[in-house]
């Protein structure tokens, strides 16, 4: 059967078994538990450089009860970025792809922020509704604007990771075929878009890193407000 | 890192099935570690030897006695050549882009591999290298110590030497001393007589002088009247006879 582009964003089954699943749980396997050992193999030591950098770069403005999120959001960031990173190999799925994924995340942990602010300090939470040096006459306005604006969050979180992951795998797959389609009769043409998807393969390369640190990082600053 | 998963699953494996038991002895053949737990299996330092950055070397090895050098190499041939002839790998966009993606990681892996690599050794060697500073730390301070402690026993030898010196010098002290004293007693001693002689002196000389102003004295009271006058026309007498002599001389 002819894979139609939107094909590569179904979600995976075989003989009727759902394989989503095993493609969430995948990249478990690739990331060693770090060993008790003093001195460990380069995976590992890199493995735990780079966790032990990201971590502190991150909760570097975040106050001392917002540590307590250091864990979620380094095994975030580990994941979408190894999710979106796999997913750029031929033939895989990527789960983040799929809206009802990363809404999934986006939300919870959106609505966990807001929560927490509004049970912590409630009148620090909701003066965030009103930016500092406002005009009086606009105040009304502005606190609608701003809570229109509080609750696009998620939606934007979520969007904003599924729309660059899909758009780009969408991309690669339209030049591919493109490419594919003008080998036998244009040559040089073909060639041609080849380069151009092999830029479009860079660009996707850094868009999956840095959609998975933009995610990570938005939900250190909204924690960062409310904490 | 698997080999720790199959060390923890051949002890679970021995007691789940009818066959279990019998699946064990029959491949214990084709062990490669000593499948004990105790000490802790250390890890491997490099990772396992690749060719072409996929291919294990084992492979090459095993193919190797049979097929000599190219067989692994014919081996791969034959099978893309004969999935892409049989259409089981069927060529559409999907290997366009992953062509490109290939590319990319090629080109990545070969370009920032060593790097990498010799970063991650920089951390270990680092970490290394803070632990023997320690160690080396450690062991300057404690020969340093030993010198010290070396330099101290030879000037407790030497302190007997001071010890002589010093009782040479509190001797000499109480020698000059007793001397002083000594010296002093004799001086107090002399000085004592020397008033006794000095008195037994005086004595003398008062008696002697006592004495003769006595006699002076009797013998002036003893001189009667008469005698004195007899003596006085004596005197006279003998003047005259001496004038009379001396006259006649000249």
């Amino acid at each position: 059967m002819m894979l139609s582009f939107f094909d590569q964003f179904l979600s995976p089954t075989f003989l009727g078994i759902p394989l989503i699943a095993l493609a969430l749980t995948l990249p478990w396997v690739l990331f060693p538990k770090p060993t008790t050992k003093w001195l460990n193999n380069r995976t590992v030591t890199l493995q735990s450089w780079f966790i032990n950098r990201f971590t502190q770069q991150l909760l570097l403005p975040l106050n001392l009860s917002g540590h307590k999120w250091a864990a979620l959001f380094a095994s975030l960031m580990v994941f979408l970025l190894s999710l979106n990173m796999l997913g750029l190999l031929p033939y895989t799925f990527t789960p983040t792809t799929q809206l009802s994924l990363n809404m999934g995340l986006a939300v919870p942990l959106w609505l966990a922020t807001v929560i927490i602010g509004m049970r912590t300090q409630p009148t620090v939470a909701l003066g965030h509704l009103l930016p500092e040096g406002t005009p009086t006459p606009l105040i009304p306005v502005l606190i609608i604007i701003e809570t229109i604006s509080l609750f696009i969050r998620p939606l934007a979180l979520g969007v904003r990771l599924t729309a660059n992951l899909t758009a780009g795998h969408l991309l690669i797959q339209l030049i591919a075929t493109a490419a594919f389609v003008l080998a036998p009769m244009m040559p040089t043409v073909a060639i041609l878009t080849a380069t151009v998807l092999f830029l479009l393969t860079l660009l996707e390369v850094a868009v999956a890193m840095i959609q998975a640190y933009v995610f990570v990082l938005l939900l250190s600053l909204y924690l960062q407000e409310n904490v | 890192m698997l080999s720790r998963v199959v060390l923890v699953s051949a002890n679970a494996l021995k007691g789940s099935s009818p066959l279990g038991a019998g699946l064990v002895q029959a491949s214990r053949s084709l062990h490669t570690t000593s499948q004990s737990l105790a000490p802790v299996p250390s890890l491997p330092e490099k990772g396992g030897k690749v060719r072409h950055g996929i291919f294990p070397e084992e492979i090459f090895q095993l193919l190797y006695p049979k097929t000599g050098v190219t067989g692994p190499y014919m081996l791969g041939t034959g099978l893309l050549l004969y999935m892409l002839s049989k259409e089981i790998y069927v060529i559409n966009h999907e290997t366009i882009a992953a062509l490109s993606i290939g590319t990319v990681i090629v080109y990545g892996v070969k370009k920032f591999g060593p790097d990498v690599a010799a970063f991650a050794d920089k951390l270990n060697e680092d970490k290394v290298a803070k632990a023997q500073e320690v160690k080396d730390l450690a062991m300057t301070s404690l020969s340093q110590a030993i010198e010290e402690e070396k330099k101290e026993q030879w000037r407790a030898e030497g302190r007997s030497l001071l010890f002589d010196a010093k009782k040479n010098n509190v001797a000499m002290l109480l020698e000059t001393n007793y001397r002083e004293r000594l010296h002093m007693v004799t001086h107090e001693v002399k000085r004592r007589l020397d008033y006794q002689v000095a008195l037994q002196d005086l004595n003398r000389r008062m008696e002697q002088e006592h004495m003769v102003n006595w006699v002076e004295k009797s013998v002036v009271g003893s001189i009667t009247p008469q005698q004195e006058k007899e003596s006085i026309a004596k005197c006279i007498s003998d003047l005259k006879a001496l004038a009379k002599s001396t006259q006649a001389m000249a």
